[in-house]
């Protein structure tokens, strides 16, 4: 038997190329738009212990989340009763999921010489799951049962074959039956790919040369993860910051953190955010635990490939029942507002001194969006698309205009020609979001502006744009970034009937128009230091105007020449730096504009 | 007598074959980037070749994908739907270095204050919404004229639907600025997705001015030498076109280079009655390879330039011949990752500094070293023994590999080995089981400067059918180039369900599309007797993204047929993805290959009586075969090596630009064309 270090390390490629091949059967043949467009899914193999060993992911959402799925379903069944060809399902968010009821773990048991080897498992986001809205979710809904079917680790598979009776079940409870029933197939077949790859390492290998691959392959991860998050300085980083609302009320909640980096590891306390609330924007603790390890990712190993063994270090403090860790039966459908906050306090808290590893405030919320509707053509529609909006700037360059937020990753947003063709929808333009937001040395990226004409009878639009009332942050004298906001033009109208963050089943008619915009992201440094070429950039590619150029970054430039007058420019930029109190030109922090 | 020059970054490369006397000559001569026709002219007096006498010539470069990735082409404008123009910027927004907050995304080849917009729109079925607006191009024109704009292209919603619009606007543009060339979005392709096409034709615009001017000079050079009427360029799909064609679609001649091993692959696969190869072409840098079928190479159409797993790359809707790539080739470096992990590549020490044996300044262990060390490679015979190695310096440079893990030199080098095998294997597992194919079906057909030495360890593996080794399979790519055909594609999108399309329907389309291929073959002078089409329609489940192709008889397609295409695409899924599904099935492409058979030589066999095993007998050492040990095993010159002769690994077959490994468990045969044919001793 070969258990030389390079054979560990060859199994530990093959695993990951198992997991990836995974990843590619279940887009490919996955019915879902979300699934196959999106890529909001994962997948991935686990030891026998449900320790993640390979993942393959979309989108860092899931990231390492199938651990978790797999742990809740090995406390559920025992070995014994597993036979090649099982495959279980949950989509719990309190035990075995860990996000919302659209999101369906499948996991199957691989079997070699009659033992449980490795658990192959993935994740993925359902279009269609019943509940009270088209979607399966929605900005208002109060309780989980509103939300959809309800999955608490059962078998849907018996040694290879549906279980009829579940599969009848499913059908008679969603709005789109082949569609789902589509997606368990493209998921079943995924897990098979899995479980190819990881017998025939078992064939080729042996059984313990896989046990001593994947136990390295995890004592690697955590020997990295150490390693990076000692280039850190030791000590604790707070941050507080505001969500909107829970959809349901109006109030704004408060959410924070305090991360501490000690000998101990990484520990993100978030004790003193929020109570759970009335709408669905609760998380859950393993949603909690998710977010934290996507963030924890990019700060520690963002090229490292995912296993259980670079999270060792990280650990989750806080009390139940909050925001962040909400009880059964809260309501969790559009939970991942919350996970973005999650990350993006401990983005905040520790950006002083990880300016190097990250931006500054982006447009944070995936801004999810459905339309859906009967039309006289196509039948029953829903359109489930996230947005892509501004990314903040960094130490030494702009922002990134029209890149889909942290929280989303490989993730494509959809062409105008097949949103046309698949719905109702006439997408009349697609363009930057260049509203005067963001300022600085470097400024924010421009999010993105996207209208919808509705062409049938009548639709409904449910949509949740979080950052509409608290803006991406800036920093070191940055101005903050701009809202995300949804609009509605009744037809005719020039004038919104509505502008706001979040909307649950708004009724649109025939000829109505849909606006959706994106946020610019934070700016970093003080603007009145940009470079005047820049900002001459920007005038002649239409960014800003000659106004932005003269009022915001304090340079002369005639806007048909594109000539810079050095001189008006010194002198401008004096007149606007001895104009503010003396604290402000020591580098401030956020801060602009906070209307 | 047919010639096919390939210039490269290094050297241009000329191969020719005469087809009198079945002789095959090379000649190899610096690239001169200042003015790419010196290095070709030069290989032609190298040569000695009496240029008239050439009945066919065909050219391959990395000219314009040169141009592309060094940013060397024009400036350029677009002009594009209202409301649409920052498409190219936006892209497709997606992050696929999804952990690093610090990501960029690919800049466009055109800035915002160069795509400008013009009133007009259709709808997803090309009806007309709102009329192109003539004024709104005219004055587009003139603000191209006056910002000394080298190159326009034009990209409209539902192009594809309807060419309309683009025709007319093309039209104006022509009559305004006839100085300045046009791209229009349908002339490239009839393909959905405005990101993509609209990012295709740009960087078409983007290298034409470029492509001209280099064809016609290189045309101008052999003109004047002689040639007449012959000049083929290689396209990414595999077939050629002429430079005149080539001179309107550069984009299509992007990866004109790599995808001739491939040919060269169907073709050899042809001759000895084994339709179905992979191709496997080791080289410096990296691995390629590709899956054939029948014969038929496998095209995709998503193709991206400058793509990385953690970078999106530019997408080009350009048939491409479908190309997996790893970084593992000869000079690709292994190193110790900071957890303590061995990797090999993707970074590669190239030919400078080279792998430490070259001993002319390279002191990284490389895979090169590694099988030097293993006794695979004979330090002596390298280049045929032009570059002596130094077995010292491999041993020095792989020291530290040893030290990290605590074990000897060669243990070391083995495992390099082992993990470049591996990788190889990953990605001859990705183009052959990962989608559904099974490679005991298949040949490996090895070639590179590197194929034949690994390619031994790889099919006990895969467990391929066999591995075949060509002849001189170091120049083995531009072999290939000598036996393409003519072959032009043709996309278009017209999305309908397959129940309710007449077999009239989809005859009407086809027939379309193969009198505008035949017009098109006309123009680069073939006879209509010379033409072949073949039909192909990608086709999904309805409610699916994906599609499968799906091959569509020819001529006129009867009601009887239907059902047995839609039979093809059930079967043809389910060997991709494992299942197949009782829901409507969709029509979404329809494809057009059209190809203009060019004769092609008969390749020579060799004289029975031809070798001697004694004389071929060189020498013995001590090779390296991993888990089979080290074994004292004989070492054959190729070239003397008796036909038909049949022997017992582990042995050794050596010649200048290659050295083929068979193992202790393998027998390896040498045909009557002189290639060699590795199998599994049963």
């Amino acid at each position: 038997m070969n258990t030389d270090p390079f054979t560990q390390e060859i199994i530990g490629d093959t695993l990951r190329a198992s997991a990836e091949e995974m990843f590619l059967t279940l887009v490919r043949t996955s019915q879902s738009p979300i699934i196959y467009e999106v890529l909001d899914c994962a997948c991935g193999l686990t030891s026998p212990a449900g320790d993640l060993v390979a993942e393959a992911e979309g989108i860092p959402g899931f990231i390492g989340c199938l651990s978790f799925g797999v742990r809740s379903f090995l406390g559920k069944f025992g070995e014994d009763e597993m036979r090649p060809g099982d495959v279980f399902v949950t989509n719990d968010p309190y035990e075995g999921g860990g996000t919302h009821l659209s999101d369906v773990t499948l996991i199957m048991p691989i079997l070699f010489d009659g033992q449980v080897v490795a658990y192959a498992a993935n994740k993925a986001h359902w279009t269609e799951l019943g509940g009270m809205a088209a979607g399966s979710w929605t900005t208002d809904s109060t309780e989980i049962f509103q939300e959809g079917l309800q999955f608490p680790a059962i078998q849907l598979y018996r040694e290879g074959k549906p279980i009829v009776a579940l599969m009848d079940l499913i059908e008679a409870n969603v709005r789109l039956p082949s569609m789902t029933l589509g997606d368990i197939f493209a998921g079943v077949a995924s897990l098979r790919a899995g479980e190819r790859g990881v017998t025939g390492i078992c064939r080729k290998h042996g059984i313990s040369a896989l046990r001593a691959a994947m136990g390295t392959v995890l004592d690697r991860g955590q020997k990295y993860a150490w390693m990076r998050l000692k280039e850190l300085p030791s000590g604790t980083y707070t941050a507080e910051d505001w969500i909107d609302d829970d959809g349901i009320g109006d109030e704004p909640m408060r959410v924070c953190v305090a991360v501490t980096i000690d000998g101990e590891g990484f520990t993100a306390d978030f004790h003193g955010s929020a109570p759970q609330a009335v709408g669905p924007i609760n998380t859950t603790r393993i949603g909690l635990e998710v977010s934290c390890r996507e963030i924890f990712k990019a700060i520690v190993a963002p090229h490292y490939p995912n296993n259980e063994g670079i999270f060792r270090p990280l650990r989750v403090a806080c009390p139940d029942g909050t925001l962040f860790t909400a009880q059964r039966p809260a309501p969790v459908s559009t939970y991942w507002e919350t996970g973005a906050y999650v990350s993006d306090l401990i983005w905040q808290a520790l950006y002083p001194v990880a300016r190097n590893r990250l931006p500054v405030g982006h447009s944070l919320s995936i801004c999810g969006t459905i339309v859906s509707g009967v039309d006289e053509e196509r039948g029953q529609f829903v359109l489930v698309e996230p947005q892509a909006g501004g990314w903040g700037a960094t130490v030494d360059r702009d922002g990134e205009s029209g890149l889909v937020v942290a929280g989303d990753g490989e993730t494509y947003i959809m062409p105008a020609e097949v949103c046309e063709q698949r719905y109702p929808i006439l997408v009349e333009q697609f363009k930057f979001n260049t509203e005067s937001a963001g300022v600085g040395r470097f400024r924010g990226g421009f999010g993105l502006v996207r209208d919808y004409r509705v062409l049938c009878r009548q639709a409904e639009l449910t949509a949740t744009f979080g950052r509409h009332r608290f803006l991406p942050w800036g920093a070191d004298g940055g101005g903050n970034g701009s809202a995300n906001t949804i609009e509605v033009y009744p037809v005719g109208s020039d004038s919104p009937a509505i502008r706001q963050g979040k909307v649950a089943r708004y009724p649109l008619r025939r000829g109505d128009k849909v606006r959706l915009i994106t946020g610019v992201g934070g700016g970093y440094g003080d603007p009145l230091t940009r470079a005047p070429q820049l900002v001459r950039a920007d005038l002649r590619d239409g960014f800003i105007d000659a106004r932005d150029a003269r009022h915001r970054y304090g340079v002369a430039v005639d806007p048909d020449t594109l000539t810079i007058d050095e001189t008006a420019t010194g002198r401008l930029r004096q007149e606007k730096r001895g104009a503010r109190p003396e604290s402000e030109n020591e580098g401030r922090v956020g801060g602009d504009d906070e209307d | 007598m047919r010639v096919a020059s390939d210039i490269g970054g290094t050297f241009t490369d000329l191969v020719y074959l005469d087809e009198a006397s079945g002789e095959l000559g090379v000649a190899k001569a610096s690239t001169t980037p200042a003015n790419f026709a010196e290095g070709v002219i030069e290989t032609f007096h190298k040569a000695d070749l009496n240029v008239p006498d050439t009945d066919f010539f065909v050219h391959g470069s990395t000219v314009i994908i040169n141009a592309l990735t060094e940013r060397k082409g024009v400036k350029t404008a677009l002009i594009t739907t209202k409301g649409f123009r920052d498409v190219l910027e936006i892209t497709r927004a997606n992050r696929p270095d999804l952990y690093n907050m610090y990501y960029t995304k690919p800049k466009p080849f055109v800035p915002r204050y160069l795509r400008l917009e013009v009133q007009e729109r259709l709808n997803y079925k090309g009806e007309v919404l709102d009329p192109l607006n003539e004024e709104d191009v005219a004055k587009a024109v003139e603000f191209c004229k006056k910002e000394g704009v080298e190159a326009i292209a034009v990209c409209f919603l539902h192009s594809y639907a309807d060419p309309s619009h683009e025709i007319r606007c093309g039209e104006i543009i022509r009559e305004l600025a006839p100085e300045i060339p046009v791209t229009v979005s349908h002339e490239i392709t009839q393909e959905w997705r405005e990101y993509e096409r609209t990012n295709t034709v740009v960087l078409n615009s983007y290298v034409l001015p470029i492509a001209q001017f280099y064809l016609d000079n290189l045309e101008n050079n052999l003109s004047g030498l002689g040639m007449d009427k012959v000049y083929h360029i290689m396209q990414s799909n595999g077939g050629t076109v002429t430079f005149d064609m080539g001179k309107r679609a550069p984009i299509n001649t992007v990866e004109s280079g790599p995808v001739a091993g491939v040919i060269g692959a169907a073709v050899i696969g042809k001759l000895i009655g084994e339709p179905n190869v992979i191709s496997f072409d080791v080289g410096g840098t990296t691995a390629k390879t590709s899956l054939v079928e029948n014969g038929n190479p496998r095209i995709t159409t998503e193709y991206k330039i400058e793509w990385r797993r953690d970078y999106a790359g530019y997408p080009i809707l350009a048939p491409t011949i479908d190309i997996v790539e790893i970084g593992a080739g000869g000079g690709s470096i292994a190193w110790v990752d900071n957890a303590g992990a061995l990797k090999v590549g993707p970074v590669s020490a190239g030919a400078e500094p080279g792998p430490a044996c070259y001993d002319i300044g390279g002191d990284k262990p490389t895979v090169t070293d590694a099988n030097v060390l293993a006794g695979r490679i004979n330090p002596e015979y390298f280049l045929g023994g032009e570059i002596p190695l130094s077995v010292e310096n491999a041993r020095k440079a792989m020291q530290p590999i040893g030290d990290s893990f605590g074990i000897s030199v060669e243990e070391a080098a083995m495992g390099v080995i082992r993990l470049a095998d591996a990788n190889m294997v990953n990605a001859l597992k990705l183009v052959s089981v990962r989608r559904g194919y099974d490679p005991r079906e298949f040949v490996l057909i090895a070639f590179g400067g590197g194929g034949a030495m690994h390619a031994g360890a790889l099919a006990r593996e895969l467990r391929v059918k066999k591995v075949l080794i060509p002849n001189e399979p170091a120049v083995f790519s531009a072999w290939g180039m000598l036996m393409t055909d003519l072959r032009q594609d043709f996309i278009r999108t017209t999305i309908r369900r397959a129940d309710q399309t007449e077999p009239s329907a989809l005859t009407g389309i086809f027939a379309e599309m193969e009198a505008n291929a035949m017009q098109n073959l006309e123009e680069q002078h073939v006879s209509e007797d010379r033409v072949m089409f073949q039909r192909y329609a990608d086709m999904r489940y309805m409610g699916q993204e994906h599609t499968v192709k799906v091959p569509i008889p020819g001529g006129q397609i009867t009601a009887e047929q239907m059902p047995e295409i839609n039979e093809r695409f059930h079967q043809l899924h389910e060997q991709s993805y494992t299942f197949r599904l009782d829901t409507l099935i969709q029509f979404v492409n329809y494809h057009l290959t059209a190809f203009g058979v060019v004769e092609k030589p008969e390749l020579k066999k060799l004289n029975g009586k031809q070798g001697n095993l004694e004389v071929a007998k060189k020498g013995q050492r001590s090779v390296n075969f991993d888990e089979l040990g080290f074994h004292s095993c004989p070492i054959y010159e190729r070239s003397l090596l008796p036909v038909g002769v049949s022997m017992q690994g582990p042995l050794v077959i050596e010649e200048p630009a290659a050295t083929t490994v068979v193992f202790p468990d393998q027998t390896v045969t040498r045909d009557d064309y002189g290639f060699l044919h590795i199998e599994m001793t049963d």
